[in-house]
């Protein structure tokens, strides 16, 4: 085993580490639209702060990842179908998704287990259920699935989920507060509406809070809000925002966290009986090492330190730590970020993330977009700016990061306010392509100038007894002497939907040994000697 | 000269005496004050003093009649009998408050301020009184900062003042710049090098600041070996940069100057949990948990710790004592926080 693990190393250390060269693509692949969301000089209500998230979903099933970017208020959501050839035709109106209002988060899985793609999108007002028909059309089937609110809710992040194991595909829905117009005080109106001495939209502190909200899918296309019941709702004091639904304690069964601003995170684990009990603070996931609360905006998983295990990386507030939690097994935590070297950046207000391969190495990168909430800070001129560029960490392989962003090519120098993020390969080629949702600008997405120089597998499966969009199944790939996991997931970065289909860089390893697929459902498949550099489609047996 | 300045306040202050029925001069004075009616009090309550000399309670709001309309040379003798004597505790307070109103007013800052301190310990809590003692004491701060601006104007702790002057209005750029012309000026002088480092991390933490700040806590190191809050501030730059090894090394020589410094034995603390060496930490941790009860930051680590050693009964309590700390103080206070989230009518 020493000898492999020796192996790899040098083969690690054998790949150029000339450093990636990302650019920005979106002109020339068409993605021109700007999506309006709030003030750009200044921000006079915390709704206009908040929005929005990205997906990458293959909603036609032609093997290739189309482009789905949420708009604030005065613009419409939209979706870009991939053309094959570095390019992306705008078919919202074709499929049925033009809208209006402040959309919130984005979140995909196929609860309807007919093979298609469906999505979620979360509202400040009402959310909206999109089935997708055969390929061809979206249709909105919020009110027929029951999912139609009572009164208006500032619903964030989503992530579809078989909580109960059933083969069917439960949602689950993140509140932030209490929002409307007239009730909201000013901007200034008392202490919680000022920063750094400046007079800005209040919030969240001072506004009431809101509970978060599980939906059982009960099989006929109707869900039914099991929020009370299933002890979801019990959580109260939480602004809460992004969701990563996975199965933190490994015990088979998806747990749900989810980070909140200014107040603790919380971690339902499930009980397998219906229920969740809430223990984010002794799995040590609520605070950073302080025992204090910041303000969670994103969140992402991967086993970065190859131990077998999923860690979790947040991203939080300027003058914060954003924070990575090593998983040390039984799903408990400990906060690693100053032993990983994420310490450093506080001066950016944080929100979409994720772990990314981007050189093929077998270790996870780690990527966070970045943009201020008040827009004011620039009046400033002090090194915290309402528009930022992102970070890119590259994964030394040694349980540290390092950032890279100067080095990242021209993309990580470009300045936005950005939200959502989300990872996927649009090409197929094995290399990671970055889309970032920018307020008031066109999306980003950053493509690297060459192929990432290892090699590497894509993974796409399906269901049978399990859901059939697979989410939730955990997946082990050994190659080169490592063994790497992940898991399929809904919903996670900021409010955003990563690529459902998994990628794993093999570094030097042109084969993987095996792939070991724990379904949903219970069902284990075992693949071996798997050629890489491909797509690999895998059903569930 | 009589101090006009003095007759709002007064009449504010007042609000909530209690009226009384004006059938004698004494009462028919008292109301006329209440109504700020001050000098028509005055010659009312002194109607009444020459009528019975020893009607105190007369004395006392002329006292106060004469102080709220700028008369306080001969107001000062009775308000401090009032303030010290009075049977009735309104009466008293208001003597008192009107006293060190005077002597601000005179610009006798000095007599004011053990005036103040007595008003706080005799009326706790009390809004009126507490900013009367915040008054007193800017004031104090201002003269005391305006002596020494005109005095030794070339002294190096005019730039130390203001840079903690700018310091606490987050000014921290122009908080180390005076710092700096501070330090030109006494290259020897103690705390300059580190308040220095400290503003440039309340500035920044990019690299280059912490670098920057790193150097600025050498230099006092340089001059005092035995500052214990540099070598820690060092730690912590060694600990945000990942170099925890560099940190504890740092850490430990904190404590070892300092052993009853609390931060620095969390932070060695924090770093053994991480390096699983939880017999070292856990004693570390308990030692601060006794030595600051509500320090959440150490209640917290030290429930990581017993958790990770697999003494989860220890972690569950200290996980008890950290929510009990961190939930926010019913009352009065909280009540207004709460009603901060509501838009006011006029809005």
């Amino acid at each position: 085993m020493k000898v492999l693990a020796a192996l790899a190393v040098l083969a690690l250390l054998a790949l150029p580490r000339t450093g990636p060269d990302f650019r920005d693509i979106a002109r020339q692949a068409g993605l021109t639209a700007s999506f309006p969301n709030g003030g750009e000089k200044t921000k006079e209500y915390i709704v206009e702060t908040t929005g929005s998230g990205v997906a990458f979903i293959d909603y036609d099933n032609d093997g290739y990842l189309d482009i789905f970017v949420l708009s604030g208020e005065g613009g419409t959501n939209r979706m870009y179908h991939n053309d094959h050839n570095g390019h992306f035709t705008d078919v919202t109106a074709e499929l049925g998704l033009t809208s209006s209002g402040w959309a919130e988060g984005v979140c995909a899985g196929d609860y309807d287990n007919d093979g298609y793609t469906d999505l979620f999108v979360t509202y400040w007002g009402q959310n909206r259920l999109y089935r997708n028909v055969n390929g061809k059309r979206f249709e909105d089937v919020t009110a027929k699935a029951h999912l139609t609110q009572d009164r208006v809710r500032y619903n964030t992040g989503c992530a579809f989920l078989d909580y109960d194991g059933d083969g069917r595909l439960d949602l689950f829905v993140a509140n932030y507060l209490k929002f409307d117009f007239a009730t909201t005080p000013n901007a200034g109106a008392n202490p919680y509406c000022f920063y750094r001495g400046m007079a800005v939209n209040c919030g969240p502190r001072g506004l009431p809070f809101e509970t978060n909200l599980l939906y059982h899918n009960q099989g006929d296309g109707t869900f039914e809000d099991v929020s009370v019941k299933s002890g979801i709702a019990r959580a109260n004091g939480h602004y809460s925002l992004a969701v990563l639904a996975q199965d933190v304690n490994d015990d088979g069964r998806p747990d749900i966290y989810v980070v909140g601003d200014q107040t603790p995170a919380t971690l339902f684990i499930n009980q397998g009986d219906g229920t969740f009990t809430e223990e984010a603070v002794m799995r040590g996931v609520a605070f950073d090492e302080n025992g204090r609360e910041l303000s969670g905006m994103g969140l992402a998983s991967a086993d970065y330190d190859g131990d077998g295990l999923l860690d979790i990386f947040r991203s939080d507030f300027s003058d914060e730590r954003s924070l990575l939690y090593r998983n040390t097994g039984n799903g408990q935590f400990d906060d690693v970020t100053m032993t990983a070297g994420l310490a450093k950046n506080t001066r950016f207000v944080n929100w979409g993330c994720a772990f990314l391969d981007f050189e093929n190495s077998g270790w996870k990168g780690l990527v966070v977009v970045n943009g201020h909430v008040f827009p004011e800070i620039d009046r400033q001129n002090i090194d915290i700016h309402s528009r930022d560029h992102a970070t890119l960490y590259r994964n030394t392989g040694q349980g540290t990061f390092e950032d890279i962003s100067a080095q990242a090519g021209p993309a990580f120098a470009l300045r936005h306010s950005a939200r959502g993020l989300a990872i996927g390969d649009i090409d197929n080629d094995g290399t990671l392509e970055i889309l970032a949702n920018n307020q008031n600008e066109p999306p980003s997405l950053w493509k690297q100038s060459q192929r990432a120089p290892g090699h590497w597998l894509l993974l796409k499966f399906a269901g049978t007894r399990s859901n059939r969009s697979a989410i939730g199944a955990r997946v082990a790939v050994t190659a080169g002497g490592r063994t790497q996991v992940d898991e399929v997931r809904s919903g996670g970065s900021y409010l955003s939907q990563n690529d459902l289909r998994l990628h794993f860089g093999l570094a030097a390893a042109a084969r993987a040994d095996s792939i070991s697929i724990r379904w949903p459902s219970g069902a284990k498949t075992l693949l071996k000697d798997v050629e890489a550099d491909r797509v690999v489609t895998i059903a569930e047996p | 000269m009589p101090d006009t300045r003095l007759a709002l306040p007064l009449l504010c202050l007042l609000a909530a005496f209690p009226l009384a029925a004006a059938d004698t001069p004494t009462e028919q004075g008292v109301a006329a004050f209440q109504e700020g009616r001050y000098l028509e009090a005055s010659r009312l309550l002194q109607d009444a003093l020459v009528a019975d000399p020893r009607d105190e309670h007369a004395r006392t709001f002329l006292a106060l009649a004469r102080a709220a309309t700028g008369h306080c040379a001969e107001a000062v003798a009775d308000l401090a009998d009032g303030f010290q004597k009075s049977a009735n505790p309104d009466l008293a307070r208001l003597s008192g408050l009107a006293l060190a109103q005077c002597f601000i007013a005179r610009e006798e800052t000095g007599q004011a301020l053990p005036i103040a301190a007595q008003l706080e310990a005799r009326f706790p809590g009390d809004a009126d009184v507490l900013y009367l003692c915040a008054h007193v004491h800017m004031r104090a701060f201002n003269d005391a900062t305006r002596r020494m601006f005109a005095g030794t104007p070339a002294s190096y702790r005019v730039n130390q003042l203001s840079a903690e002057i700018f310091e606490t209005q987050n000014k921290f750029a122009e908080a180390a710049a005076e710092y700096r012309k501070a330090i030109e000026k006494n290259p020897r002088a103690l705390n300059l090098h580190f308040r220095l480092g400290r503003a440039i991390l309340l500035e920044s933490h990019s690299p280059e600041a912490l670098a920057k700040a790193q150097a600025e806590f050498e230099a006092e190191l340089a001059l005092n070996a035995g500052d214990a809050a540099a070598e820690f501030q060092i730690g912590q730059i060694h600990n945000a940069s990942g170099r925890a090894g560099e940190a504890l090394r740092h850490f430990q020589k904190a404590l070892d100057l300092s052993p009853d410094f609390p931060e620095a034995a969390l932070a060695v603390g924090r770093i053994r949990v991480q390096a699983k060496q939880y017999a070292e930490a856990i004693p570390l941790l308990e030692r601060v948990v006794k030595m600051q009860p509500a320090n959440e930051p150490a209640h917290y680590s030290l429930m990581i710790a017993y958790r990770n050693s697999g003494q989860l009964d220890k972690a569950r309590s200290e996980q008890q004592v950290l929510e009990k700390l961190q939930r926010p103080p019913e009352g009065k206070f909280t009540d207004f926080l709460k009603r901060l989230g509501e838009k006011a009518p006029a809005q």
